[in-house]
């Protein structure tokens, strides 16, 4: 029998960037709120502080920062044949742990979608018929508009503390920032970072090109920042260890540095830390959820806290493990394409180039995570997909985020791994190179989805959840697109010799080498019950009092970096629960 | 100094030797607080492996970060020393990761990490049957060999042409991640010895701050490394 | 001689008689210094606002203890003060003491036994405060705060300093001013200067002392007033004149600084940074306005606090000590262990950034000749605690790991000497007293 806490108005499962969000908004209704957080408690000092933090082995490569498998992890496989294998060590994608979650260890790119990608089912259909749609893409519309988000991503870039450049501001297009953004109603909070030596090349090319270069915006704060709580952020220092460690200058956007201080002042609001959710329980008619059952590591025991409201704030991948193991929404079945919590699973196509020069200077541990210049002229909007085979777009950029030796030292093809022809090629190329990357848009399919895995378990006994994900035709047509297009642009910046990176056809899989910690899907929000396991209040269709947060909402993910979607679509949750459930707590759709 | 059997090229472990006892006075020099200069390399009592493990390790690391020419080789680094510690830490013993099974150690090696040994125990499994294979293919133990031959038992390693357990697949690529970590790690974790790596190529190790620098575009950084705990180089 | 001696054994009386009285006989008690009716009540959170205004938790509230219940050790050169128990509590606190009981403390520093408490207690300023501060203080204390149990130690200062009646004698000297003066609050200039030389008491820590160790000082009137005094080691720097961070800063920037413990050039280290925590931040924004302005000697005018969604651009320079840390060639010592370890916050520029890292050029802690604050905080560092404006609790971190005395030494002479700096330089022996006497502690 579990040992069962006093009940609470809120409980919320992780205290990362949404659950303080939410934490915090809520709180201000005066509701009794708790926040369960499975790993520690973590501050700018002493956890993150100088010089401790500028460890590459502890952090950047032993991952000191990230959820440990031994406590957490997942199985994968690429296909329906083949039997999932766990995810024992960490490569491909890193999620992280305690208080703050990724948003400590992210880089800061912080971006809103592009107008097409909200309504991107409708988009393709208007422009070039459902018949370019491959057949197993499950290309979707979200059920909210750029209207109905702007707003909140406006409040999101202020309390979190953006840097950029504004490009559109109510459809006037700006010199200095992303024409193609959609339009905006305020511009960032604080100007754009300065750029190092690669991020200026590459702008002066890209402009010689007729294409738009402008300051990658970032949650890297360019001055001192006060944020609508009093919350701070210092001028960044370019240091060069962003992502995978936390800022020891309150430099970064994070929990930390926007909200945490204020909702701890907070007489409504508390935490428990080492406390990790096992399950959301539900009620006896099954239409609603009572609260959640946590480990409590401390005590080594299981606990039930009841709660009138259960908001999911974990981890994308954690979130919809739990609706799994609770039974929040039907489980997906590709089979048949019923079921919803699992669904739509997506990720990220990306791709580069290395140029190298051997009689320039990049000095490449200067740097942020939201470094350099970007182009979205190779954009979702601005592509036509139907002459171009594919559905999807990337924006490209240039600036370098750090030039930590282990993992940072790009050598030229053909330099060998080892032996005197590797230290001859370190001393030759380091801080000698740049680079230009795509970030692009990852479609959902039939067959990339999450379930629970049969044969692998958790330290609790629960099942692992099981991926299934492989890259498919359109990304890599997308993608080689974009290599294409880059192309000119490397060239015009004439380097000795340069040479790329992108997925090929047939290419499978690799969970090795890190590619991206966006992971999107399986809580998709949708139109009708049918077709996603939440509305577009992110509320669970089949549980009115379980709200979902973060990437999992995605449709299918975006060309961007995820988090300026999360942070929108938090506050946009936020203002529901706020100003209709509260007063009457019912399905808001 | 004792003599370490079958070490080939011990010219250059000489070199080493006498400029890692060079350097461990240089290095602290440059800061007030005077560390205990370590042992010597070849004086080193490892913790975790055995004589000729130790061996096949001090000459391994050799070859894949060797001393000749510019800057340092794995061993004026201390490489070996770094790996014989990371063998007893969290790393070493997969402290972190996922190990229950069931296991699938021959699944394509895209899946990552599927044998069910640790690292330390990777180690322990492939020294021996790597050097059984050096023995039989090159008539010595890897350590006995010359240069060339060493470099091609590694190559053939590397290539997957040594017949290794299934379960000891990544022996060859953790062994290399291992001595570039030694290399590049702060000097605190045993390796990168005087920061020397970090000086060879030029990175500041952990200043960390450059704020004034952004814009000095095309511009050599002019300062060496610095270490967690303040040692300059 | 006969008459001589006589003359002086009379002398030998008297004195002996003016003495015995001067032990013996009760002091005078202030009276109030206006006539509140008797059925007058504070309003609602005056008492608590006077509370906070007069920093009563500072002294009588234990770390980690119950609010008010005393118990907190304040140490000084003549021993260690323990500070009592002010919750209503009828056994241990002061749950028996009658208005004019608490008066007399405020005012006089007279327990109601007639025993004379040790001038930690700042009645030289609370006797400033009015009459209806008074009473709302009181009736907070008895009717706000819960009582608590708790039995303080006694204070036992070594001799002679436990003769109590010692401090009739300073008293004489240093309650020369009337008690309760009448102040006019009309304008936000009056008020701020009635909170300062009352409530506020910044004089006991901000005036220079006399040769008696009374503040020289107590009001505005008077030529040292907040002219600088130094407590526990550390440099309460000058509030008013020149050279004054009044002097120089805006009334918004002061007020700003009073209320979040940081500002566009600095943050509140040690003392300062718990008056801000635990008294200056419940302030209203007009009362923090109000003592700016008095302390500058201005209008309020349009000024107001630091707001909040703000983005605040740092401070550039070209002195040449920039120059130098820019290029980064030629560097001294102390310049180098400057780049290594502090450049990251306080930049090339010396100038910090607003609100979060502090200014070094031209900061008072840095060029103080009590050196032992700047070189705790290169070894232990400092923080500035959340406040309800600015609610995050910014630190920085120490370097007593990573820096040796000598390096210590370096760097703070640098600092003393850079960007226009002009102070001595520090030496490893100055480090080495810090160090040991922060390990001792």
């Amino acid at each position: 029998m579990a040992r069962q806490e006093k009940k609470k108005d809120v409980v919320i499962v992780g205290l990362g960037w949404t659950g303080s969000i939410i934490g915090m908004e809520l709180a201000q209704e005066g509701l009794e709120i708790v926040a369960l957080e499975r790993g520690h408690d973590q501050d700018t000092v002493p956890n993150f502080q100088y010089p401790q933090m500028i460890d590459e082995l502890k952090y950047g490569v032993r991952l000191g920062m990230m959820q440990k498998p031994r406590q957490s992890t997942l199985t994968i496989r690429r296909n329906l044949e083949e039997s999932a294998l766990p995810y024992r060590s960490l490569g491909s994608f890193l999620p992280g742990n305690g208080v703050g979650g990724a948003g400590t260890h992210w880089n800061g790119l912080n971006w809103r979608p592009m107008l097409a990608e909200y309504k991107l089912r409708s988009h393709v259909e208007q422009n070039w018929g459902a018949g370019i749609i491959p057949e197993d893409m499950q290309l979707m519309d979200y059920p909210v508009t750029y209207e109905e988000l702007e707003p909140h991503f406006a409040r999101f870039e202020r309390v979190a503390g953006i840097s950029g450049n504004a490009g559109n501001i109510n459809g006037q297009i700006i010199e200095g920032g992303n024409p193609f953004e959609a339009p905006r109603s305020s511009d960032y909070p604080m100007p754009a970072m300065p750029s190092t030596y690669d991020g200026a090349k590459f702008a002066e090319a890209a402009k010689s090109l007729g294409l738009h270069p402008f300051a990658r915006p970032g949650g890297i704060a360019s001055t001192s920042y006060v944020n609508e709580y009093g919350m701070q952020m210092g001028p960044c220092n370019h240091c060069g260890f962003c992502e995978r460690y936390g800022c020891y200058q309150y430099s970064k956007s994070s929990p930390q540095t926007a909200i945490l201080d204020a909702l701890r002042k907070k007489p409504n609001f508390s935490y428990r830390t080492g406390a990790e959710v096992l399950r959301v329980e539900m009620a006896e008619d099954g239409k609603t959820a009572t609260g959640v059952t946590y480990y409590d590591e401390a005590a080594q025991e299981e606990v039930f806290q009841p709660a009138d409201l259960v908001i999911l704030a974990a981890y994308q991948l954690h979130n919809v493990h739990l609706m799994l193991l609770s039974g929040i929404g039907q489980p997906y079945d590709p089979r048949t394409g019923q079921g919803v919590t699992g669904k739509n699973y997506a990720y990220q196509m990306n791709g580069g180039y290395t140029l190298f020069y051997e009689n320039e200077v990049f000095n490449p541990f200067i740097g942020t995570g939201a470094n350099g210049f970007s182009i979205d002229d190779y954009g979702i909007g601005q592509i036509d997909f139907g002459t171009e085979g594919f559905i999807g777009g990337s924006y490209i950029s240039s600036g370098q985020s750090n030039g930590q030796p282990i993992r940072s030292m790009p050598l030229p093809a053909g330099t060998p791994a080892w032996g005197q022809g590797w230290k001859d090629g370190i001393k030759k190329w380091y801080g000698h190179s740049m680079s230009i990357g795509s970030h692009g848009s990852h479609m959902a399919y039939r067959n990339n989805y999450l379930d629970l895995d049969p044969t692998y378990k958790d330290r609790h006994g629960r099942p692992l959840m099981r991926m299934t994900f492989n890259w498919h035709d359109n990304e890599v047509r997308m993608t080689q697109f974009m290599r294409e297009k880059i192309r000119p642009i490397a060239e015009a910046l004439k380097p000795d010799s340069m040479q790329d990176a992108f997925k090929k056809q047939g290419q499978m899989y690799d969970v090795r080498p890190y590619q991206t910690t966006h992971n999107t899907g399986g809580a998709i929000m949708s139109e009708t019950p049918d077709q996603g396991a939440v509305n577009k209040f992110s509320q669970a269709w089949d549980k009115h009092n379980v709200f979902v947060m973060g990437a999992g909402n995605f449709v299918q993910n975006t060309q961007y970096n995820p988090t300026g979607l999360v942070g929108g679509l938090a506050y946009h949750t936020a203002q529901a629960i706020r100003t209709q459930y509260l007063s009457n707590p019912r399905p808001l759709v | 100094m004792t003599d370490l059997p079958g070490l080939p090229s011990r010219r250059s472990f000489l070199k080493a030797t006498a400029a890692g006892a060079a350097l461990s006075g240089l290095a602290v020099s440059a800061k007030a607080r005077t560390a205990e200069p370590p042992v010597p390399l070849d004086q080193y009592q490892p913790e975790f492996f055995t004589p000729a493990e130790w061996t096949f390790v001090l000459a391994a690391t050799a070859r894949l970060i060797p001393s000749e020419g510019d800057g340092p080789g794995a061993l004026e680094a201390r490489v070996p020393v770094f790996i014989d510690r990371e063998m007893m830490g969290g790393y070493g013993a997969a402290a972190d990761w996922y190990m229950e099974g069931p296991h699938q150690p021959d699944a394509d090696p895209f899946r990552g990490w599927q044998t069910p040994l640790t690292p330390a125990e990777v180690y322990r499994g492939a020294i021996p049957v790597f050097d059984a294979w050096c023995q039989q293919t090159h008539g010595g133990a890897f350590a006995e060999l010359d240069a060339a031959k060493q470099d091609a038992a590694l190559t053939a390693l590397q290539k997957g042409e040594v017949a290794l357990d299934p379960t000891l697949k990544d022996f060859f690529s953790i062994l290399l991640q291992n001595t570039k970590e030694g290399y590049f790690a702060d000097p605190m974790y045993g390796g990168n010895h005087g920061m020397q790596a970090w000086t060879f190529i030029g990175f500041p190790g952990a200043r960390a701050n450059f704020k004034e620098w952004v814009p000095r575009y095309n511009v050599e950084y002019p300062l060496g490394p610095v270490s967690i705990k303040g040692e300059r180089a | 001689m006969k008459t001589f001696l006589r003359i002086i054994g009379a002398l030998i009386v008297v004195c002996l008689a003016a003495l015995l009285a001067f032990i013996f006989v009760p002091v005078q008690r202030t009276a109030p210094t206006e006539e509140l009716a008797a059925d007058w009540t504070p309003e609602a959170g005056q008492g608590e606002y006077v509370m906070y205004a007069s920093d009563c938790m500072a002294c009588h509230t234990a770390e980690g203890g119950e609010p008010f219940a005393g118990g907190r050790s304040i140490l000084s050169p003549m021993g260690t003060i323990w500070a009592t128990n002010i919750t209503p509590d009828k056994e241990t606190g002061i749950g028996n003491w009658t208005l004019d009981d608490f008066r007399a403390a405020l005012y006089d520093g007279l327990t109601p036994d007639g025993r004379h408490l040790y001038p930690a207690m700042p009645y030289e300023n609370y006797r400033k405060l009015t009459e209806e501060d008074v009473r709302a203080l009181y009736d907070y204390f008895m009717n706000e705060v819960p009582a608590v149990n708790n039995p303080v130690e006694a204070t036992a200062l070594s001799f002679p300093f436990n003769m109590r009646f010692g401090i009739r004698a300073w008293n004489w000297i240093a309650l020369s001013d009337p008690a309760g003066s009448a102040y006019e609050q009309s304008t936000p200039q009056e008020r701020g200067r009635y909170l300062v030389e009352s409530a506020g008491h910044c004089g006991a820590c901000h005036s220079p002392r006399n040769v008696f160790m009374g503040q020289d000082g107590l009001t505005a009137d008077d030529a040292n007033f907040l002219k600088g005094g130094e407590v526990d080691g550390w440099l309460a720097p000058a509030l008013m004149g020149e050279g004054s961070a009044a002097a120089t800063w805006p009334v918004g920037e002061i007020a700003t600084y009073l209320a979040t413990g940081r500002n566009s050039h600095s943050t509140a280290n040690g003392e300062m940074s718990m008056v801000v925590e635990h008294s200056l931040q419940h302030l209203t924004d007009e009362d923090n306005l109000a003592i700016a302005a008095f302390l500058k000697g201005e209008d309020v005018g349009e000024a107001t606090l630091l707001g909040t969604d703000l983005a605040l651009e740092e401070a550039e320079n070209d002195h040449p000590t920039t120059t130098m840390l820019t290029e980064a060639k030629d560097l001294s010592e102390g310049a180098r262990l400057y780049l290594d370890n502090c450049n990251a916050c306080h930049f090339v520029t010396g100038k910090g950034a607003p609100e979060i890292f502090p200014e070094l050029a031209g900061n008072s802690l840095v060029t103080a000749d009590q050196t032992g604050p700047l070189i705790g905080i290169i070894l232990h560092g400092a923080e500035v605690p959340s406040t309800e404006k600015r609610p995050m609790r910014l630190v920085m971190q120490g370097y007593a790991e990573r820096l040796t005395d000598e390096e210590v030494a370096e760097v703070a002479s640098f600092l003393r000497t850079a960007w226009g700096n002009d102070a001595p330089a520090v030496t490893a022996a100055d480090v080495a007293k810090v160090r040991a006497a922060d390990s001792a502690h």
